[in-house]
């Protein structure tokens, strides 16, 4: 082999892997990726079923119903609220009237079914996109919050 | 007056590191010895100077001194010993301080071991090192200043954050920081290459060392930080994607892909330019990753701006350092001479192949981190890119990764025989078809990914043993010569077989813990039994637990296997009154290599509770496969021909760099 | 004074940093790369002696590693640099702008009139109250390991109860009681318990710890006040003074719940006394708003109560606590601002508030 050949045969490999990468990672941010919505936004404009959504904003007081391991709460932006299902172990901070991302699907019935829960870790971190979310329908009471270490995550 | 001497220690650092950058650089430059021997002198004053001021710091932890706003506000005097300690880098503040000893110790190191270094190079690369020092020690100084003082000094601190109060983050950033900052001294060596123009295989030995020192702390800090996300978070996972986690895992990648490509560079000679790319590249990432952590951009975008000196000293020093040494790279890498030839397939081949795979898999979860904050700068919209984006991205160019990685030992350098090198791997050949047939008739073939895997950590675990074998004529030659050339052969050829065996092993853990496991959650009250793992767990009760700042409940469960009592586990529900912060803290058991996890929910009046339970098969596989590659990486350190060059032989034993 | 000379003898290490080298004459010994070829080619011959390696590989890498050696050219031309000039620079550099600088910017943002402030010295009720944690914390290490030891769970129990962890202490009581047998007093205090877990409301729980209580020994001074706030808290005024009566007649004249019994009497008597256990049993029927407002109500009036007349340590150690159960530590915090101001002429007092600041969790507002 020549030392041009050589070389070819480098920058051809190099391209090869590149090209594959820069493959990969368009096909899976077509797909791998979860969209924030608020509950005005879904209920005015609802999602295709098979659309992985993140749900932010505040547990509606009264709203949670406990059931062994089942847990239906609703989510609201003090303009819309939009029911969610979850099955497992919610996370140590979630409490009625208390900022809460969920990350799921909405099913034919309007449920949104959740399989990720987020809540704020301590007393002053609200998860960022909720914050947002209540900024937009102006329930947001600015002594409530403020930057503080990451969100806890739990999953089923 | 500690706390005070300890502020203005660090104030003199600052300055004494100014002095350390300007005045060996003007000396390197204009010739003058005595200038450039300022640098030695300067790195070590400067690293007494932080030594102490860190020790002012924790000092004022151990006695809760409340006048020190530092201490209020992550300190609480009933705290244990051990979390007031860690107390001290479980903040902004503090973790940047222990940032700064830990850059302030590799400079102290190459000052002190660096004999077998000409003046020149010594020189230059510990001006690099103090100007990253000085930009460090000017942020703490003007946005993150530890010893800020409050008069009058509050009766009681604000406690640190419960999920924080844990011995495994106790040791996991300090070493998560030596292998970050560790980084910057093959950055200093790059950059002192660039600015003398000239590079040769000597320099990749002087490198190698250090950035492998650097690489077995990276790799030992994220195994910790893994962990403990598993048994803090009470989920069961130990690997999110987070940005947290992502930030310290591209370095990892890119410093594993300098370690590859200095060893090509020091024995023939070639790769030169490459191999500056990955240095700069490497503490590039380690910069970008401290920006992501430190400046808040991570929680929001917008908690940038609510901070904004803070964020922007750090945008400003990212962009001077990775800018400069960038447009240096630019600048000077054409002067770099040419070195060596190679053909595709060879020695050098694989690991240009290795190189490219790692570096490629670094750009994708590198994309998957800054694609949301670009995209929510950009337009305004919010994602998130989780775990299945990186599980389409980086799996795949992880796969033929790891089915080169047995080759790449056996080739020869400058051309190889793929032929000769595939027919040593027969016998891992034979084990991983075994293990592809006697998988798929167990399991199905509902599981055939995970029986891929399987064989892929199979072919990765033999592989590299087939590589020793051949090395010291295992069954070809009588045991007596195979063991005489075992004892011949340099350590570093034990930890490439180590590192690479560790690296199957974490295959084969993430493979068989994600496949086989067992998940319950489940609503439980005292005296019901659940079955995991082919054990049986029976909730006997509910016991009361308390610590210095908090005070919780404990579930008590004991484990049957066959009728026995094998266990007792005790997972707790914690409120931490100070931070009036519930945690949970979950119990787990090791059964051989699997784990029986079980963690808590609320605790209702009646005693009934959701309990989470989980059978994981062969998980501490993973952190034990990345001891293992760290263990490797430390028997290479330890290889003699690491330490060569010192002046006079008899001074050898102290050329050991960070052993 | 003695902080100003370890200043200065810090600032003159740092310059002597700069100094020393400068005024030394560069030793000769360095590294160089000719050592590092010269080693591997060592290492070369060894592998070959060895048979790691063949002939022709060892003989074309001998021949690489000779080229690099005759090219290696890493060491510093000897070149002796105007020894005058770096000194200048460097004295310039050690002498005046290392010390400007470090003091500049220390006296700048340094405090140097602030002495340590180590708790120790300040305080030393905490190590008593760490020593409760510890003590705690051993007995309950030891009930994991042996929860049937009836004893240790009536031990603690108490404890639980005056740290305010009235779950657990419900639950203590509960297994002394399964374990070493009904008494009255344990059935009286576990009914006590669950009294205060629920807020001061004697539940129907509490209530059948109490009657167990009195059908072990009817003369039992807690359960029978106990029932009395029951029947107080069930309406039947008639009832609830008749029992309260008879509580009182029968108590002895120190009795320390006796002031209590009285004004409790007295408030059925004439209701305009202020809030009693049967207001709060109104209050828990009012909707959770009401019940809100009515208790935030409270809480301004005694924060009122206090700025007019500040001399009162239990009404702030009231407040702090009420403040951080409603969720507001920073109204908390500025209560303990406004209560270090009224109270600066009376360290005494004060030095209870910090006290009762501490033990609620108030911290010092930020600065």
């Amino acid at each position: 082999m020549t030392r041009k050949q050589r070389r070819l045969t480098l920058i051809g490999l190099a391209g090869l892997v590149l090209a594959s990468a820069v493959g990969l990672i368009l096909f899976a941010l077509s797909d791998g990726i979860a969209f924030f919505a608020t509950p005005s936004e879904v209920a005015s404009n609802p999602p295709p079923p098979e659309r992985r959504l993140r749900l932010g904003g505040l547990v509606e007081a009264g709203s949670v119903v406990k059931d062994g391991t089942e847990v239906r709460f609703a989510v609201t932006d003090g303009k819309a609220a939009i029911p969610v299902h979850y099955t497992g172990m919610l996370p140590d901070l979630f409490r009625e009237g208390q900022g809460v991302v969920a990350e799921g699907k909405v099913d034919g019935a309007g449920l949104f079914q959740a399989d990720t829960i987020l809540a704020k870790h301590d007393e002053t971190y609200m998860p960022k996109e909720v914050v947002e979310a209540l900024k937009k329908s102006g329930e947001w009471r600015p002594e409530a919050a403020a930057e503080g270490p990451a969100p806890e995550t739990v999953t089923r | 007056m500690i706390v005070e001497l300890g502020h203005y220690a660090l104030v003199l650092a600052l300055a004494l590191s100014i002095a350390g950058a300007i005045l060996p650089l003007y000396g390197a430059l204009t010739g003058d010895r005595r200038l450039m021997a300022v640098a030695p002198s300067a790195s070590l004053i400067v690293l007494v100077f932080v030594a102490f001021s860190f020790g002012a710091l924790t000092h004022a932890y151990l006695v809760s001194d409340f006048s020190v706003r530092n201490v209020v506000e992550n300190s609480h005097s009933l705290k244990p010993l051990i979390f007031k300690i860690s107390g001290v880098w479980g903040n902004h503040e503090g973790s940047m301080l222990l940032w700064v000893l830990i850059l302030a110790l590799f400079g102290g190191l190459v000052a002190l071991f660096g004999n077998n270094l000409p003046l020149k190079l010594k020189a230059l690369v510990l001006a690099v090192q103090s100007a990253i020092g000085t930009a460090f020690l000017a942020f703490i100084l003007a946005t993150s200043n530890p010893f800020l003082r409050l008069d009058p000094a509050p009766a009681q601190g604000r406690d640190l954050n419960p999920v924080l109060q844990d011995i495994g983050l106790a040791i996991h950033p300090p070493l998560l920081y030596l292998g970050y900052v560790g980084c910057s001294i093959s950055f200093a060596f790059a950059i002192a290459a660039l600015i003398d123009g000239r590079i040769d295989a000597a320099w990749a030995r002087w490198v190698r060392p250090w950035t492998l020192a650097a690489w077995v702390f990276l790799t030992l800090g994220i195994t910790m930080g893994s962990y403990w996300a598993y048994y803090e978070l009470g989920w069961g996972g130990w690997w999110f994607w987070d940005p947290v986690e992502n930030a310290s895992f591209m370095p990892w990648l890119a410093a594993t892909a300098l370690l590859h490509s200095a060893i090509v560079m020091e024995k023939r000679d070639a790769l030169k330019i490459w191999t500056v790319l990955l240095a700069i590249l490497t503490f590039s990432l380690s910069l970008l990753g401290t920006f992501l952590v430190r400046s808040g951009v991570l929680t929001s975008v917008h908690a940038f701006a609510s901070d904004p000196a803070r964020g922007v000293f750090i945008l400003v020093i990212l962009c001077l350092f990775i800018g400069g040494s960038f447009s240096l790279f630019a600048l000077r890498a054409g002067t770099l001479a040419q070195g060596g030839l190679f053909a595709p397939i060879s020695r050098e081949g694989a690991l240009v192949l290795n190189n490219l795979l790692l570096t490629a898999a670094c750009a994708t979860v590198l994309t998957g981190t800054l694609y949301p904050l670009a995209l929510e700068a950009l337009t305004g919209e919010k994602i998130s890119v989780g775990a299945p984006f990186f599980d389409m991205t980086f799996g795949p160019l992880m796969v033929p990764l790891m089915i080169a990685v047995p080759f790449g030992p056996l080739l020869a350098w400058k051309r190889g025989d793929l032929y000769a090198a595939a027919q040593r791997l027969f016998a891992a050949f034979v084990l991983v078809l075994a293990t592809i047939v006697v998988g798929l008739a167990l399991a199905g073939t509902s599981k055939a990914l995970a029986v891929l895997g399987l064989a892929l950590a199979v072919w990765l675990i033999t592989g590299s043993l087939c590589e020793m074998a051949f090395r010291v004529k295992l069954f070809r030659a009588p045991l007596a010569e195979s063991v005489r050339r075992a004892s011949g052969l340099p350590r570093a050829a034990f930890g490439t077989t180590l590192a690479h065996l560790g690296l199957g092993l974490t295959v084969l853990g993430i493979v068989a813990s994600s496949a086989w496991n067992t998940e319950l959650i489940t609503t439980m009250k005292p005296g019901d039994t659940v079955e995991a793992g082919g054990r049986s767990l029976t909730l006997d009760g509910f016991l009361p637990v308390s610590g210095g700042t908090y005070s919780g409940t404990a579930a008590r469960f004991t484990v049957r296997e066959g009728g026995t009592v094998v266990a007792t586990l005790a997972p707790e529900k914690r409120l931490y009154s100070v931070q009036n912060m519930p945690t949970t803290e979950s119990a787990i058991r090791t059964f051989g290599l699997s784990q029986l996890y079980v963690s808590l929910g609320d605790i209702k009046p009646d005693g009934a509770t959701v309990v989470r339970v989980y059978w994981k098969t062969l998980v501490t596989l993973i952190w034990i496969g990345a001891v293992v590659m760290a263990l490797g990486g430390a028997l290479s350190l330890s290889d003699r021909r690491l330490r060569v060059g010192a002046p006079k032989p008899a001074r050898r034993g102290a050329a050991v760099p960070a052993e | 004074m003695l902080q100003w000379i370890l200043m200065a003898v810090m600032t003159a290490a740092a310059a002597l940093a700069v100094l020393v080298p400068i005024g030394r004459r560069p030793a000769a010994a360095e590294g160089s790369a000719t050592s590092i070829y010269r080693d591997q080619l060592d290492e070369l011959t060894r592998d070959r002696e060895r048979g790691l390696i063949g002939e022709t590989e060892a003989e074309a890498a001998r021949i690489e590693l000779s080229r690099r050696l005759l090219k290696a050219d890493w060491a510093t031309t000897d070149r002796e640099a105007d020894g005058r000039r770096a000194g200048r620079i460097g004295f310039i550099a050690a002498a005046v702008l290392v010390p400007a600088i470090a003091l500049g910017v220390y006296l700048k943002i340094g405090a140097p009139q602030l002495p340590d402030q180590p708790l120790a010295a300040r305080q030393s009720e905490t190590t008593a109250d760490a020593e409760i944690a510890t003590l705690i914390g051993r007995v309950e290490q030891h009930l994991k390991e042996a929860p049937e030891d009836g004893t240790g769970w009536e031990i603690l129990a108490p404890v639980y109860a005056r740290l305010g962890r009235d779950d657990d202490a419900v639950r203590a009581w509960g297994n002394a009681i399964r374990l070493l047998g009904s008494t009255a007093d344990r059935e009286a205090r576990m009914g006590e318990a669950m009294t205060a877990r629920d807020g001061g409301v004697v539940t129907a729980d509490a209530k059948a710890a109490f009657a167990r209580a009195l059908a072990l020994d009817p003369s039992n001074d807690r359960a029978r006040f106990y029932s009395a706030v029951a029947v107080t808290q069930s309406g039947d005024k008639p009832a609830a003074i008749a029992a309260w009566q008879a509580l009182i007649a029968d108590a002895p004249q120190d009795a320390p719940w006796l002031p209590v019994a009285k004004s409790e009497l007295a408030s059925l008597e004439n209701p305009q006394a202020g809030p009693t256990a049967s207001d709060m049993q109104a209050a828990a029927q009012k909707s959770p708003q009401e019940q809100q407002a009515m208790i935030e109500g409270m809480v301004a009036s005694l924060a009122a109560r206090l700025d007019a007349a500040p001399e009162d340590a239990e009404g702030w150690a009231r407040l702090f606590r009420a403040y951080m159960v409603l969720g507001r530590p920073d109204d908390a915090s500025a209560a303990l601002a406004r209560a270090r101001t009224a109270l600066a002429a009376k360290p005494e007092l004060l030095a209870a508030v910090e006290k009762a600041a501490s033990e609620n969790g108030v911290s010092a507002a930020k600065p």
